[in-house]
């Protein structure tokens, strides 16, 4: 029997070949790659067999798989439930119970070693794993079965990645990020909690068409959506610049879009692509509804203080330095650091005159 | 006898096992397992208050508004917050998107595709339905998928993104709107009512509304064959699979009241419906009851109650506490809420045949269309440029209770803060109350009453399916559950 492609599964979905090469180009747009890329993605998608995606759930809230069923782009209706085909997945599949547990196991025996294991949430190892009970057996037993069999495995959401808030002190169940249960070989993290739709379906596509994970960062992160800072590209950053701050939701200050900084924005120091790729259907982000950014996609953001202290070390120009490093300004107390980082701003924008860079360019697109 | 297990279930929120007791054809008592604890009640502790309203809502990624909603109004009483006009409708606005979509994806995605299975393969009606609504790949399901993520914008326009929205607070919301954005927000609702129109009920809002009896109802379904809508079809099967004979539990509904309306009345009324008639709602006799919950301690309410799992509890079968009034056990959600809110058709089914299926799902319908006409008058209410937040001074000891309804029934957070820092905090969510364990009474949660009784291999409903369909009927969310 010839192997399925994803083009054959999407065309027994109905999808049209325009609709297909649409997606192949808007993949390779939301990827970062250069439309050179479209010819080959199409090609992989045609010719290369699908890949399995065993999509299973710990100790988590869903909040991962109702972001990517939500996905806007790229034709995320059609093309990513039959791409993906959801082998196994508790939340969508159709079978239930005893059967939906039949359909994993033959799923790992037919595809071992080639298949990709996607883990929303994590084990709890506290009373021999008891606080994550599935099919009678301890979670953290299906996952580290399923993961030995796996080709890759991919951590969803800040869950799977980190632990995120389940796993805030005290940690009551010893809820713990997949990579310290499955240590033989790599965890691509795509941390956020949620992750963006999008950013979930773009590492997904991307690794379902070259058939290996994107280049990742020392955290395991892919670099194409976790290569930047919120607050690079953030449009109230020249408020933070020019040391304009909101000081109270829904003041004067907030209204004309100024920093939420002294609000406890944790953009400065938060890698993720909301405030490039924004979130549902890129209609806007956290900081766009007026809140700060919690930090949502770093390890331990939920231990850190309160989420509405303000930062006391920001790095303002890349990553190799803080704001109270670069011009050596004395920044004491909470909330001067920020003060500094704008002065000193402002004093290497006099200096680069007159070729004032755009907001957008500041910081260039260092990725790393 | 013979004890069987059911489960793990899919197409529900987290983990669930349900043990039944199987005799002569039928169910004779059942036991509800939610298998999954993550303890957010011992994590909030000693943390800053305002933190509630990160925390709280990753309760569940599925109502996280909910959550949030919750958690802003506990803290908004114990700080006595005012809200603006603006504020209230924003709130409301985000919150009824949420409810409403999740009633929807709960039809679409998790409670219809058991009806394209292949125990009912040689039903006549079945190629239609599995045409319609198979897991995943039935025609409805990226048609939905669709208007939802689409109407899903509402919630990056007003609350940044979704799930997960932070722009909730106590005393409103973060986020202004502008006349533009208002005129946005119009758009995004009534490209959703077009989908409710065509393809949910095809029929006008307004008719769905009006309807005021079992009979309208069934008037209005036989007007619909030719081209009918979800709806319809959905009532067609009912009547061949007899859906309004399954899972009745003890016909005591509770609701904490929505929304409000701009004078500040509720959109859905608070109360209690027992005996055959309504009641109003004493707080005060809600206690949780943990005698078959992994849980140390005694019965307590919510004000003071703690949480200490205990895995070696003995006679302990699930991490879900038992939260009840006054004694009883009630049921929640869309179908609560309607019935104590009085609408006339939902009081007419459950007169004729009780708590069910059924009318479950009917309510739940019925209900989406009554919260997109409203949606629609409070986007038209927002007044751009005035307030949409109120500050509100923290207080260093204060006590504060959150009640609202998340889509599958009454939520509520109970806070008490000392020190400026949590002493307690208590969430009692919906599906701990419908999927409850026993009490010390030995009196069971409302599934475990429901399910009593039910065929598990009759010719209509073979190989448990039936089970399947009134475990899925109270639209389970285990991971609110245990929390």
């Amino acid at each position: 029997m010839a192997i399925e492609t994803f083009y054959d599964v999407m065309r027994r979905q109905g999808i049209s070949r325009r609709s297909f090469l649409k997606f192949c180009s808007l993949t390779a747009t939301s990827l970062g790659l250069s439309p050179a890329f479209v010819p080959k993605i199409a090609w992989a998608m045609e010719n290369k067999p699908r890949t399995p995606v065993l999509w299973m759930h710990g100790l988590e809230c869903t909040c991962c798989s109702e972001s990517f069923i939500r996905s806007g782009h790229p034709l995320a209706k059609d093309v990513i439930l039959s791409m993906i085909s959801l082998d196994y997945d508790d939340t969508l599949m159709a079978s239930a119970g005893h059967q939906a547990e039949a359909c994993l196991q033959e799923t790992i025996e037919k595809h071992k070693g080639n298949y990709i294991l996607a883990v929303e949430g994590n084990p709890p190892l506290n009373e021999d794993g008891m606080y994550c009970i599935v099919g009678g057996k301890p979670f953290v037993e299906k996952l580290r079965y399923a993961a030995a069999h796996a080709k890759h495995v991919i951590a969803w959401g800040a869950c799977a990645s980190w632990g995120c808030v389940q796993a805030a002190r005290p940690n009551p169940t010893r809820a713990t990020p997949i990579h310290k249960v499955i240590t033989d070989k790599p965890v691509i993290k795509v941390p956020g909690c949620p992750p963006i739709a999008e950013v979930m379906t773009g590492v997904i596509t991307y690794m379902l068409t070259f058939g290996h994970p994107p280049a990742l960062d020392r955290q395991g992160r892919p670099k194409m959506f976790y290569g930047q800072r919120i607050h690079d590209k953030c449009y109230r950053r020249a408020h933070f610049d020019a040391g304009e701050f909101v000081e109270s939701w829904d003041d004067r200050a907030a209204r004309e879009g100024y920093c939420l900084y002294k609000m406890g924005c944790k953009g400065p120091t938060t890698y993720n692509a909301c405030s490039t790729v924004r979130w549902n259907g890129d209609t806007s982000f956290p900081i766009q509804s007026g809140h700060g950014c919690l930090g949502c996609s770093e390890d331990g953001f939920w231990d850190k203080g309160s989420f509405y202290d303000r930062l006391t070390r920001v790095n303002g120009f890349g990553i190799d330095a803080n704001a109270d490093q670069i011009g050596g300004i004395a920044a004491g107390g909470v909330g001067a650091a920020a003060v500094a980082h704008a002065a000193v701003t402002a004093v290497i924008r006099a200096r680069h005159k007159p070729h004032q860079p755009k907001q957008d360019e500041h910081h260039g697109d260092k990725s790393e | 006898m013979a004890r069987q297990i059911v489960g793990p279930f899919n197409r529900v929120e987290g983990d669930l096992e349900v043990q039944l007791d199987v005799g002569d054809g039928q169910v004779d008592a059942a036991w509800v397992n939610s298998p999954l604890y993550r303890g957010f009640e011992q994590i909030l502790l000693g943390k800053i208050p305002g933190d509630a309203l990160v925390y709280a809502p990753r309760v569940c990624g599925i109502c996280s508004v909910s959550q949030s909603v919750a958690a802003a109004f506990a803290l908004g009483d114990a700080y006595r917050a005012e809200t603006p006009p603006n504020g209230i409708l924003a709130l409301d606005l985000i919150h009824a998107a949420e409810n409403l979509i999740d009633h929807l994806t709960h039809f679409y995605l998790f409670f219809m595709p058991d009806f394209a299975r292949p125990e009912y393969a040689a039903q006549p009606w079945h190629a239609d339905i599995h045409a319609r609504f198979r897991a995943v790949e039935g025609s409805a399901a990226p048609e939905f998928l669709q208007a939802r993520t689409a109407f899903m914008h509402l919630m990056g326009l007003l609350a940044g993104k979704w799930p997960h929205s932070l722009a909730i607070q106590p005393g409103g919301c973060t986020r202004a709107v502008s006349a533009r954005e208002r005129l946005h927000l119009g758009n995004v609702v009534g490209a959703f009512r077009r989908f409710l129109e065509q393809r949910v009920f095809a029929a006008p809002l307004d008719e769905i509304v009006a309807l005021d009896s079992r009979d309208a109802l069934q008037h209005w379904q036989a007007a619909q064959a030719g081209q009918p809508g979800d709806l319809a079809r959905f009532l067609a099967l009912g009547e061949a699979l007899g859906l309004h004979t399954l899972g009745r539990a003890a016909d005591r509904f509770m609701s904490f009241g929505a929304y409000r309306e701009a004078d500040g009345a509720p959109l859905f009324a608070r109360g209690v419906w027992r005996d055959g008639s309504l009641h109003s709602l004493d707080v005060d006799g809600i206690a949780e009851d943990v005698s078959h919950s992994w849980m140390a301690g005694d019965t307590a309410p919510p004000r003071t109650a703690r949480t200490l799992p205990d895995p070696g509890r003995e006679g302990a079968y699930t991490w879900c506490k038992a939260p009840r009034l006054h004694g009883k056990a009630v049921e929640v959600g869309a179908l609560a809420r309607q019935l104590v809110d009085g609408h006339p058709l939902i009081c007419d089914l459950v007169a004729a045949t009780g708590g069910n299926v059924l009318t479950r799902v009917v309510a739940r319908l019925l209900e989406s269309a009554r919260i997109l006409l409203a949606m629609q008058r409070w986007t038209d209410a927002l007044v751009p440029g005035e307030p949409f937040h109120n500050p509100a001074a923290p207080l260093a000891d204060a006590e504060g209770i959150g009640l609202t309804e998340a889509a599958r029934g009454s939520l509520g957070h109970w806070l008490r803060i000392e020190g400026g820092r949590i002493r307690n905090y208590q969430i009692v969510s919906p599906t701990t109350w419908n999927f409850s364990p026993r009490d010390a009474a030995g009196q069971p949660g409302a599934l475990e009453q429901a399910l009593t009784g039910t065929p598990v291999d009759s010719p209509r409903h073979p190989r448990k399916i039936a089970v399947q369909h009134v475990v899925r009927s109270f639209d389970p969310c285990m991971v609110c559950t245990a929390h």
